[in-house]
């Protein structure tokens, strides 16, 4: 009876604990899909790499994708894995300048574009710009 | 121009007479009233139309049977969460009340992209359950560029683009209007222009060649058809060849979103008309160093945000454009 009992506990302790990494488990798993990511993790989620490009990059610097994106001459379509442009290796220098300021001077652990603890972000200096127009008073 | 459109006295100067005026005055919701007549738009603010003192409608206005009417509701983002609107989930819903208060239901619902913020299933989930509660037989959609992500157009599809063309485009006709729903999102250009491209240019023209000049177009896309600032990308690349197929119709009504904004054109039979977003407001043009969603202060942003009626009446061939704020 008490091992009936020992086993009824620990199959419900073990139905809520797979409940609860069901639960806090992502929404949109991480995946490889995307081609020739260096800064941002390789395995980013689709919702966390659109946030990124949609809130950091279009909003902060007032760009579109095709500032930092080639077009893919057959296609006419943004060529996300090309490095055609010069554009997409400053934006990989940005996001590690934007890393490391906050790794270094905010002693934040693990900054990663896009967290809302980072201190400094694009729109720090940006401000809608996507050159930093240091002949404005901020 | 019909012999009953001339308008024979106008002391005013104003463009309208005193039938039209009241006519025009039928359609009064809230906001900026838009009639067509014979191809010419004309606006009217809410103080020509309300009586102060009750708020209601100036006394003695008829209102007259439609024929049909549509509503137009656009930028939905669902999915942002920033400031500007930590709850477009609320004010779309906010949406969904003003027009299921419309007295005579909409024959159908026109949105004009950016349904998500992010491309993401649980975002289309959570904006198809709230249309489930629209009052409405149909729902019609085409995609702004926050749906196709990535270049990843396939979810969109499968979700809103069943029986359509290429990239989504499509036609349809209701009550005597032809309707187009283009695709200028998936092909971007430089500074974010929206680009429509040859093979749906090539199907528009072909699309159109069997009407008759007098068939009331009206043309539905997400990035405006119009010159509207492109140095932020608010306009498309392409659109002086689609527009050139349809100058030879009497009437035709191009309806955009993307700008999150009301701004009206008229150039020569073409009425242009861009729509607020449920979402959150842009600035307008030229006032911030870029486009994006603008804060405001929290009792003014229904006040930005809304929807867009139009009321079409086939015996006058009269289309009219009503923005109404969600705050009213």
């Amino acid at each position: 009876m008490k091992l009936t009992r020992r086993l009824i506990v620990i199959t419900g302790l073990s139905v809520t604990v797979f409940a609860a990494v069901a639960a806090i488990k992502p929404e949109n798993p991480p995946g490889d899909k995307f081609k020739n990511l260096r800064v941002l993790p390789k395995n980013i989620s689709s919702k966390d790499l659109s946030g990124i490009m949609v809130d950091e990059f279009q909003d902060d610097l007032g760009i579109s994708c095709n500032f930092c994106h080639a077009e893919n001459k057959d296609t006419h379509r943004p060529d996300y894995a090309s490095d055609e442009k010069p554009e997409k290796e400053i934006a990989r220098a940005m996001m590690q300048m934007t890393i490391g300021i906050n790794k270094k001077y905010f002693k934040l652990r693990h900054p990663m574009i896009g967290d809302s603890t980072l201190i400094i972000t694009c729109a720090t200096c940006h401000h809608g710009n996507s050159h930093p127009d240091n002949t404005v008073n901020q | 121009m019909a012999k009953e459109d001339l308008i024979i006295t106008d002391k005013n100067d104003d463009g309208i007479d005193r039938a039209g005026f009241i006519k025009c005055m039928a359609w009064a919701g809230t906001g900026i009233l838009w009639m067509m007549n014979g191809g010419i738009m004309k606006s009217f603010g809410m103080s020509q139309m309300i009586d102060k003192t009750t708020g209601g409608l100036k006394k003695g206005l008829v209102i007259p049977a439609l024929d049909f009417s549509f509503v137009q509701i656009s930028d939905s983002h669902i999915g942002f969460n920033k400031p500007a609107n930590p709850d477009v989930v609320g004010t779309l819903q906010a949406a969904v009340a003003k027009i299921n208060a419309i007295p005579t239901a909409p024959s159908f619902i026109l949105h004009t992209g950016d349904l998500s913020h992010l491309a993401q299933a649980d975002e289309f989930d959570t904006l198809d359950q709230v249309l489930k509660s629209v009052k409405t037989e149909k729902v019609f959609y085409v995609p702004g560029e926050h749906d196709v992500l990535n270049g990843d157009n396939k979810q969109f599809l499968a979700r809103y683009g069943k029986g359509t063309k290429g990239d989504g485009w499509y036609s349809f006709d209701s009550n005597g209007v032809h309707f187009i729903g283009l695709v200028n999102v998936v092909n971007t250009a430089e500074g974010g222009l929206g680009v429509i491209g040859n093979d749906q240019l090539e199907w528009l023209e072909d699309d159109l060649k069997g009407l008759s000049n007098s068939t009331p177009i009206v043309v539905f896309a997400h990035i405006p058809l119009w010159a509207i600032y492109p140095q932020w990308g608010w306009g498309t690349r392409d659109s002086a060849q689609a527009l050139s197929y349809l100058k030879r119709f009497g009437s035709v009504t191009v309806l955009n979103g993307h700008i999150h904004q009301t701004m009206q054109k008229v150039e020569g039979n073409i009425t242009f008309h861009t729509a607020t977003s449920t979402a959150f407001p842009q600035p307008q043009p030229g006032t911030a160093p870029a486009p994006g969603p603008m804060k405001v202060p929290a009792e003014k942003l229904r006040g930005l945000l809304g929807l867009t009626s139009v009321n079409y009446l086939e015996h006058d061939h009269t289309l009219a454009i009503t923005d109404t704020p969600l705050a009213i």
